[in-house]
């Protein structure tokens, strides 16, 4: 008797360690852990927090009208970014990569040297030789210079992630192609990048959401993007846990929305078993 | 099987060379000629260059020297050749070499609409005809992971046959099947070669060379040792060579 009930209670035991129930509770113990550390700090930080002053930097209704605060212009002024970097740079990460594997030394050595060049220098400084060097020569708008040292920063890196994707595609995959006349261009095309993306997707999306924390970099240059906003607004205010906490959360909301949108491509694009 | 006529030369190989960047000399002036219609199986140890006389055929791999002509067309420098000779010659492969993201139709249907410009509703047609012919028309719209071995060798005969190739080349076809399905894959290479297809295959199935093949070849070392009829292999083979060979796999 006492054997069964032991066994009962490790039953419902191993049932309830599995439920959502538990994992939801785990969580949440999780996230109060986390708060109270972050209270406790804050306590001895001896902070006048404000909270209540950040609101007006978002949005406000003022006489019935609803108007957007600087912070929410600096969000879509780094949405803008984020987009025109996202296909600067894959379409710069792809072409490099093509160009490092293809047949041309010339273009091998290129594609080598542009990869080394810029993932050994640091970022700020490749946007302010951009910037004050070559944006006066091409009368590059400042907007379109951060956005190009961000993409060709990050697309170096990109060039990397679709390299080893396409060297990992089995050589038997070139072969069929190639046998059945297909030029390399089709080939590339229809067989060994749409494998080679799904591979490689998880980097990728690892290399996109360092591209959005790095656009932040582009304030240097005075482009308004969140940012340039948030330290605006400090300036004015000395709200500055209030607003860079809020400058932060806002940042975080982009790389969701971009990590759903993955996952749902991931989903799209799987191979079916 | 009744005697059939044999055609013309369609491939004429003289004195070939390849040496791998390893030093691994895999063909010493290696020369045979094809006729249209002609079955040739070629048997031999591994290593002794069967492979890649068959990848040299198509240009997978590059001749040192010597000199490949297919239908007239001459294996050279020349990029379109090249391609012109892929077209026309298919192949298929040992480990099957599906494309693994596109389905059973898809993987037919692709080189014909690219490089024979069909329509998608000729290709996918012409497609389904061939997936009757080789037994598996419930399969077009799988993928090849759902796919047996056996399947997916049929499938990727499918696949070349799409391209209505004049010339087609197995390359240890069967090597990589479970033993029951090597018969389903066998019998699709029959019917071909009844059908008059021109076939080069290399193969350890020598019930299949005895059955089908006009005319067999043995390689060791880049050379062939022996060549003549099946007839002639199973019963009257000359060299030593030939024999000790022989006699370890039969």
């Amino acid at each position: 008797m006492a054997v069964k009930t032991s066994q009962f209670y490790k039953k419902v035991w191993l049932k309830l360690k599995r439920s959502a129930l538990m994992d939801v509770t785990k969580f949440l113990v999780v996230v109060a852990v986390i708060m109270w550390v972050l209270a406790r700090g804050t306590q001895q930080l001896g902070y006048n927090w404000q909270w209540y002053q950040v609101p007006k930097y978002i949005f406000q209704f003022q006489d019935g009208q609803f108007s957007f605060g600087p912070l929410m212009f600096g969000l879509a002024m780094t949405f803008r970014i984020t987009a025109w970097g996202l296909v600067l740079s894959m379409t710069i990460g792809l072409v490099t990569a093509l160009l490092r594997l293809s047949d041309s030394f010339f273009a091998r050595i290129v594609a080598r040297g542009y990869v080394e060049l810029i993932r050994n220098t640091p970022l700020l400084v490749q946007i302010f030789f951009l910037y004050f060097v070559l944006a006066p020569i091409f009368g590059l708008s400042r907007f379109f210079a951060g956005v190009l040292a961000l993409s060709l920063f990050e697309g170096a890196y990109a060039s990397e992630i679709f390299r080893a994707g396409i060297v990992s595609i089995h050589k038997g995959q070139w072969e069929a192609s190639h046998s059945l006349g297909l030029n390399t261009f089709d080939t590339y095309r229809c067989i060994i990048l749409p494998q080679a993306i799904r591979r490689i997707l998880p980097p990728l999306t690892s290399q996109a959401i360092s591209l959005i924390k790095d656009s932040a970099l582009v304030s240097t240059i005075a482009v308004y993007d969140l940012t340039m906003e948030g330290r605006a607004v400090i300036a004015e205010t000395f709200l500055t846990f209030e607003i860079w906490f809020t400058v932060a959360f806002m940042y975080l909301m982009i790389t969701i929305i971009l990590s759903i949108v993955v996952n749902f491509l991931e989903n799209r694009f799987r191979i079916q078993t | 099987m009744q005697e059939k006529k044999l055609g013309d030369y369609i491939v004429t190989v003289e004195k070939i060379n390849k040496t791998f960047p390893n030093g691994v000399c895999a063909l010493r002036e290696f020369s045979t000629r094809i006729r249209r219609r002609e079955v040739v199986v070629i048997i031999g140890p591994s290593g002794s260059g069967k492979s890649t006389f068959l990848r040299c055929l198509n240009g997978l791999e590059e001749i040192d020297s010597g000199s490949i002509v297919i239908d007239g067309i001459p294996l050279d420098e020349n990029k379109k050749n090249r391609w012109e000779i892929r077209k026309e010659v298919g192949m298929v492969f040992q480990s099957f070499n599906l494309f693994p993201h596109k389905t059973v139709l898809a993987n037919i249907t692709l080189a014909p609409r690219l490089v024979r410009k069909k329509s998608n509703d000729e290709a996918a047609e012409m497609a389904m005809d061939l997936l009757r012919k080789v037994n598996i028309p419930e399969k077009a719209e799988s993928y090849p992971s759902q796919l047996s071995g056996g399947q997916q060798q049929r499938v990727a005969i499918a696949r070349a046959l799409a391209m209505h190739p004049k010339v087609m080349m197995f390359d240890e076809a069967t090597s990589a099947l479970d033993p029951e399905m090597i018969g389903e894959v066998l019998d699709v290479m029959k019917n071909l070669a009844e059908e008059g297809m021109t076939m080069i295959v290399v193969t350890h199935e020598m019930g299949f060379a005895r059955e089908v093949s006009d005319r067999v070849v043995f390689m060791e070392d880049g050379y062939i040792v022996e060549e003549g009829t099946a007839e002639h292999f199973f019963t009257n083979p000359q060299k030593e060579r030939t024999k000790l060979f022989l006699s370890q796999i039969l």
